[in-house]
């Protein structure tokens, strides 16, 4: 039977090599939910974020997202889902507007709200200079518009505030507050803990690739931590 | 979601960056043009080595070409967000594929250029020409897509390229070169367009079906 929370896994698991960067990791994302990921570095944030995302196949366990699982139906996971890393992943030889439109077209959606999301992300005024001249945190910001365009139910975001100000932090709360409106899901890694405490409803700590805790009792005592 | 449409964008993509960096027409040019110019010296500048020096110095311009694309993508990190767009990995196969073909149309008119002027080789049979340059790209360029996918996560991809890239498309420069001769000469071409014809079959069916299971890794 499929699983009705968004993210769903089940003793998952993944390794490289001789590296395991995952282990038995269970966790469940109910909708309307943002979870927070937190844990040292090379603690399998990453990992976990790019196995729901379809990037990495996992080697144990499973993992569905919207009831549809990563492995076997991962073009369906696509429909449904949107993943932003730590590269912005923007091409630095278009404009904004070029970039925009190029996902708009992989993704089947309007170009007439490309111009719309420019001026949700505050780049309405460079939207035709080429990207190589934007600062991080304009390219991040595109990189939010691109994920918005996206419409996804279930937004995994990897170190979203990285190089962001204070507008861009509220560019990745109110993309955040409307996937929670929608009904979907958000697992959000970070070691921000205390911008990310805004949005965030759970929290789940990995430590060496295993879940040391999972759930929404723990939020301020985790954050506080940090 | 329309299949033609994120073909188009994919290969409108290419085709931009590649307008506005020039990063694989101008080295794989000059190194296809100083081929055929080492070519040229040691075959003393006889028209009867054109078409085969013709021939070489697009295949390896080729290889470079077709390796640069992928290269882009993993310079800018955009090759992981490319892939997790919904819709069939296919159609990112399809929009590569077009926008290659039109690089290495370019490169192979603008080397057929050079090596009329350096071989001093006759112009005839030009109709033939065109025919094979078309038949070979659409094959070369299935075959570089393919193979750049394939290399792109190997630490060692750039090596690898050439390694795997030219022994596969050997028929096109046999049938290249021999289509070349036979159009100068107006002798009959024999079985060389049905070796373009099945090599251009084997690569365009089997590339994009191999192309997802490549970058799904």
């Amino acid at each position: 039977m499929r699983p009705l929370d968004p993210v769903v896994t089940d003793a998952l698991g993944r390794r490289f090599g001789a590296v395991v960067a995952l282990r038995g990791v269970g966790l469940r994302v109910g909708e309307g939910t943002c979870l927070l990921l937190l844990g040292p570095n090379g603690s399998g944030k990453t990992t976990l974020l790019r196995v729901l995302a379809t990037a990495l196949r996992p080697t144990e366990g499973r993992a569905w997202v919207c009831g549809y699982d990563v492995v076997s139906e991962g073009h369906r996971v696509r429909e449904l889902c949107a993943f932003l890393g730590t590269s912005p992943g923007v091409y630095a030889g278009l404009t904004g507007f070029e970039n925009l439109c190029l996902a708009a077209d992989l993704c089947g959606r309007p170009r007439r709200q490309v111009a719309e999301l420019l001026g949700w992300a505050g780049l309405e005024q460079v939207a035709h200079r080429l990207v190589r001249t934007y600062s991080l945190g304009m390219r991040r910001r595109l990189a939010l518009a691109r994920v918005r365009l996206q419409e996804p139910r279930v937004l995994l975001l990897d170190e979203p505030f990285v190089g962001l100000d204070e507008e861009g932090t509220r560019l990745v709360g109110e993309l955040v507050t409307g996937i929670k409106k929608q009904k979907g899901a958000v697992v959000l890694a970070t070691h921000d803990r205390h911008r990310a405490r805004a949005v965030c409803d759970a929290v789940a700590e990995l430590e060496s690739g295993t879940l040391l805790s999972s759930g929404t009792a723990g939020l301020a005592g985790a954050v506080s931590r940090g | 979601m329309k299949a033609w449409r994120r073909v188009a964008a994919v290969a409108r993509k290419d085709l931009l960056l590649e307008w506005r960096g020039r990063d694989a027409v101008l080295p794989a040019g000059s190194f296809g043009f100083a081929v055929l110019l080492v070519l040229g010296l040691v075959s003393g500048g006889g028209g009867e080595a054109a078409p085969s020096a013709l021939w070489v110095s697009v295949l390896l311009a080729a290889v470079l070409a077709a390796g640069r694309g992928a290269d882009r993508e993993g310079e800018e990190g955009t090759r992981e967000v490319l892939l997790l767009y919904p819709g069939s990995r296919e159609d990112l196969f399809w929009g590569r594929w077009l926008a290659l073909c039109v690089v290495l149309l370019v490169l192979a008119a603008g080397l057929w250029c050079a090596q009329v002027l350096l071989f001093d080789a006759p112009t005839r049979g030009a109709g033939v020409l065109i025919l094979a340059a078309l038949l070979a790209t659409a094959g070369l360029g299935a075959a570089g897509t393919l193979l750049a996918a394939l290399v792109a996560h190997v630490r060692a991809g750039p090596l690898l390229m050439p390694l795997l890239f030219l022994p596969a498309t050997v028929p096109v420069l046999l049938a290249g070169v021999r289509l070349s001769e036979t159009a100068a000469s107006g002798a009959p071409a024999g079985p060389w367009w049905g070796v373009l014809v099945v090599f251009d079959l084997l690569f365009l069916l089997v590339g994009p079906v191999l192309f997802e299971l490549v970058v799904e890794g």
